[in-house]
């Protein structure tokens, strides 16, 4: 059966204290103060120095950023058609990576979550580079298969390490007893496995979504400058010195990582 | 799962990837047409080539207006007039398009390339022309190619050109300040540098590479020189290392004066654009004459922004636009080269962007050229007559490639 | 060993992970080191040399690179783990007893880096909302007064960034451990008599250890390999390593692209080594715990 752990007990709800509120404020302004400036910037005109606060406001850099002429929708475009891609890919790859490397036991197991934990932790810095000259000769530079072959590097892994988790949670028996009860493999699939990993299914590609979303570098080394997402524009704007629609796109920008981590946060035990 | 579910699991795997294969196909490519087969053609049947088809266009997209411009009106204009999807491809540098090309051409990719047509010049044009990166020659073929004077034609940085890149700009560097913190600016490289001594940290440039930082300690090192001519001459070694010892002596000599004690640089000219909006430093600068007006039309400079070239004259240059010699649509490349170098886009270009054409204005009609000599936008804007009286012409390619190398190493790096 | 039924599942299961590994990741690093010793076909050289790693030992670009990269990651490394313990310590009640804490303080995980790097330009830049607020107060007189902490010498700048968002992470890995052993050990502890030091000292910190050590390894490898924060926060010259090894892979001579790929490789080693030193301390720690870094 699935084990609680000791943390069950301390989860009652309780009024909050003022220690605890002191908390929320420390955390929340961790990222709440980036964000009330981000905003601030974004709508404002003409905020230089000596200006604490902008004196004048405008929604241009809102419409700058959603008007096609800029280029913007495209590359978020882009970027959700990539990053979409990227966790579908690494989902089908690591649902049976997973399940074989949670729930059985053999020989070389530590050794194949160690060659795991390099793809994610390393930088695909240098196996894009490394990769770039091979994609050159096969035609995938410049193409959006190309960028979402090279954000799988640490992207797949990934998600196949928090797919772990769900699967060590699971209990193959389960699937025994539908079996002995006459339903058929798929069967067994659809409606037994794949329920009860659903949710960590859903968390491993927004995580897996996530990775290809914020990735710069690799990018613009395999897509070569042809394949524009998000951040390239993000630091092309702030390198353009338009302030307020950079703190635009940047609020853009982190809108799925804020949303793929609360969503999470219903699914995932506390803390994980 | 049994053995049954690992083989689901695989299909599923294989399914999907195929899928994402065969959606990132590339449509089959149309043969494309040699610069002789091209050239054989008229004008009308290039045009007709070009229909209906999409046309990647790699410029420097560091300024938005610009960006907006071609964008926006631009683009709508070419869909109208010929139905072809203007795409732009955005530069932080033009080296990065030449890098791009090298790498195909060394890995063997001569069709199919992502660039149609660029925006490049000086040591770019060298290294691309030299390195056979380009498609042409085209330009004689253009019927706008009339409007152009014969000396942008000829020699780009020094390097002869032999029409494998169209005309397109003027730029003429300009330096920019703000009448209300200062009412006399220098108006010599030497009485700047004494400015500089008096007034730590106030004065930057951008880091060359970039074209602006670059062009802007050109100015040093053909002043160390002494005649500008000669550099525009093929390259001379004793010249380049007799001038550049002076110049990295008077730049080493200026650095503890700069901002951040140039220990860093802004990277881009947006960058110092923003550092002296912000009041940061009191000069900026640029290649184009009409940036401080254009600066103040948005809001970015404060009204009393005005600009100035030095007495000795600034360096002035042209832009072109050619095509990569593994374009994937060189008759597309040549009606919207032919279209952007039209005496009607290039005044309204004036117009909006503040952008110098280098027309010839006896051959333009009487209308364009009554157009060209009214629309000088700007309050901050030099006349086109001070602008030429005081032009200096660019130094051949290897100057500023050479130049710029040794500036990061004897004055960023200190070495 | 014979090959039975379930290794010929287990092996068919992994195949599509192994695929993509093997072909990606330990192609592109095969190609990588192999195009960095002197088989490149970009830059034409076709035989054996180690002339792109000799760069670290005579190169002063490449030293002075190698030395900021370290230090900087260092220096963001201990103050991330300093800063993440002492947060996890004084609000692990507070986030044991309301949820909402538990909920806010994933929210540093949601943002990008290069968001925070944008976030550190705007309020600490010397004319930057700091240094405007201390100047309409008086204390400091223009944007000269203000100090340089961006795209400064020490990197300030850099290690805020870093700090801001890896404190965060690494104080929930600590919690989670926290929590997961409960009270018990120091309530045992406080019936012996030890005092609240000699509990924190001899109970607490050795037992989260292990969770603060493995997740300032985490750190330490991202942050050796992580470009945009130095991009955006530091210097021209010198670089961190990401930032030269970009510059150099995008240089015209493509002669240079060798010591790029070379720069990427000595990057990944690096962060092997600290994946392995991971992997060791990881045992002590839960399937829950993985390293979230974006």
């Amino acid at each position: 059966m699935i084990a609680r752990d000791k943390s069950a007990k301390y989860l009652r709800s309780v009024r909050p204290g003022l220690a605890d509120l002191f908390a929320s404020v420390v955390f929340a302004s961790f990222a709440g103060l980036p964000l009330l400036l981000l905003l601030l910037r974004s709508f404002s005109k003409n905020w230089f120095w000596p200006d604490i606060f902008p004196h004048e406001f405008s929604l241009r850099s809102w419409m700058y950023i959603f008007d096609p002429a800029s280029g913007i929708p495209a590359a978020m475009g882009v970027s959700v058609v990539i990053a979409l891609a990227v966790a579908a890919l690494s989902l089908a790859i690591s649902v049976p990576a997973a399940r074989v490397l949670a729930l059985e036991e053999f020989s070389g197991k530590r050794f194949c979550i160690l060659l795991l934990m390099l793809p994610v932790l390393a930088p695909p810095l240098a196996s894009a580079m490394g990769l770039h000259a091979a994609f050159l000769k096969i035609g995938l530079t410049d193409s959006i298969l190309g960028v979402v072959l090279v954000h799988l590097i640490p992207a797949a892994p990934y998600c196949t390490l928090m797919l772990m988790s769900s699967f060590s949670n699971f209990d193959p028996d389960l699937e025994g007893q539908a079996r002995t009860l006459g339903a058929s493999p798929k069967a067994v699939f659809w409606h037994v496995t794949l329920p009860a990993i659903a949710p960590g299914m859903a968390v491993a590609a927004g995580f897996a979504f996530l990775v290809s979303w914020s990735q710069y570098l690799v990018t613009l080394f395999i897509g070569g400058g042809r394949v524009l997402t998000l951040p390239m524009l993000l630091i092309a704007m702030q390198r353009g010195g338009d302030a307020a629609a950079t703190a635009a796109i940047a609020i853009i920008f982190l809108a799925p990582t804020v949303l793929v981590l609360v969503v999470v946060a219903r699914y995932l035990k506390p803390l994980s | 799962m049994s053995s049954r579910s690992l083989t689901f699991g695989s299909r599923l795997f294989l399914a999907i990837a195929l899928l994402a294969i065969a959606s990132a196909c590339k449509h089959e490519q149309p043969a494309v047409p040699t610069s002789a087969q091209l050239a054989g053609l008229d004008w009308q049947n290039i045009e007709r080539q070009a229909h209906g088809t999409t046309v990647h266009f790699a410029m420097w997209a560091g300024d938005q207006a610009r960006n907006r411009y071609f964008q926006g009106t631009v683009a709508d204009q070419l869909k109208r007039q010929f139905d072809i999807t203007l795409h732009i491809i955005p530069l932080g540098d033009t080296s990065e398009a030449v890098n791009k090309l090298l790498t195909e051409k060394g890995g063997g990719k001569t069709s199919g390339g992502g660039i149609d047509m660029l925006w490049i010049n000086g040591e770019n044009f060298r290294t691309a022309k030299q390195g056979s990166l380009l498609w042409g020659p085209f330009a004689a073929s253009l019927p706008n190619i009339r409007y152009f004077r014969d000396q942008a034609r000829d020699r780009d940085f020094g390097t002869p050109i032999g029409d494998m890149e169209a005309p397109w700009m003027r730029a003429q560097f300009v330096m920019a300040y703000d009448n209300a913190r200062l009412s006399a600016p220098p108006r010599t490289l030497k009485d700047l540098e004494e400015w500089i001594k008096q007034h730590p940290g106030r004065f930057t440039y951008p880091a060359p590479p970039d074209f602006t930082g670059s062009v802007f300690i050109r100015h040093l090192l053909v002043a160390c020189g002494g005649d500008a001519r000669q550099f525009a001459a093929n390259f001379d070694q004793q010249l380049y290392d007799k001038a550049s010892r002076c110049a990295f002596d008077q730049l080493n000599e200026m650095r503890p004066y700069l901002w951040r004690k140039g220990e860093t640089y802004p990277s881009s000219p947006s960058e110092l654009d923003r550092l002296f909006a912000n009041g940061e430093i009191d000069f900026s600068m640029n290649y184009g004459p009409s940036f401080a007006s254009q600066h103040i039309a948005r809001g970015d400079f404060p009204q009393t922004t005005r600009t100035f070239v030095f007495d000795q004259g600034t360096i002035g240059n042209h832009s072109y636009l050619a095509v990569p010699f593994n374009a994937s649509n060189p008759a597309g490349a040549l009606v919207v080269i032919n279209f952007l170098m039209s005496p009607e886009h290039e005044l309204d270009q004036m117009r909006v962007l503040g952008d110098i054409p280098p027309l010839v204005p006896e051959r333009l009609s009487v209308q364009d050229r009554k157009d060209a000599e009214s629309s000088i936008p700007g309050p901050a804007t030099l006349s086109m007559s001070e602008l030429q009286t005081h032009q200096l012409p660019e130094p051949d390619a290897e100057y500023t490639r050479r130049f710029q190398q040794d500036w990061a190493k004897k004055v960023l790096q200190q070495r | 060993m014979r090959l039975n039924s379930k290794h010929l599942r287990i092996a068919s299961n992994l195949a599509p992970m192994a695929l993509t590994v093997g072909l990606l990741f330990a192609g592109g690093m095969l190609f990588a080191v192999l195009q960095s010793v002197g088989w490149s076909s970009v830059s034409g050289e076709n035989h054996f040399t180690a002339r792109h790693y000799d760069n670290f030992v005579t190169d002063a670009e490449f030293k002075d690179s190698l030395l900021i990269t370290f230090a900087l990651a260092s220096v963001s490394t201990l103050l991330s783990a300093t800063t993440g313990l002492l947060l996890a310590l004084s609000f692990r009640r507070a986030a044991q007893r309301w949820r909402p804490v538990r909920v806010l303080a994933q929210v540093p995980l949601a943002m990008p880096h290069t968001v925070m790097a944008l976030v550190v330009l705007e309020f600490l830049s010397p004319s930057g909302i700091l240094a405007r607020v201390l100047s309409g107060v008086g204390v400091i007189h223009g944007s000269e007064g203000f100090p340089v902490l961006t795209n400064d010498r020490l990197g300030i700048g850099i290690i805020v960034a870093y700090v801001l968002k890896e404190a965060p992470f690494v104080a929930l890995m600590v919690v989670a451990v926290l929590l997961r052993i409960g009270d018990d050990y120091d309530a045992v502890a406080r019936t012996l008599g030890a005092s609240r030091w000699n509990r924190l000292a001899h109970v607490t910190l050795p037992l989260v250890a292990p969770a603060l050590v493995s997740s300032s390894l985490v750190v330490f490898a991202f942050i050796s390999g992580a470009y945009e924060v130095p991009f955006l926060l530091g210097r021209q010259y010198p670089a961190m390593l990401p930032v030269v090894a970009q510059h150099k892979f995008m240089d015209v001579d493509l002669a240079v692209r060798p010591d790029a790929i070379a720069i990427g490789v000595i990057i990944a080693i690096t962060t092997a080594i600290f994946v392995v030193g991971y992997m060791r301390l990881a045992r002590a720690l839960s399937t829950t715990e993985r390293p979230l870094i974006f």
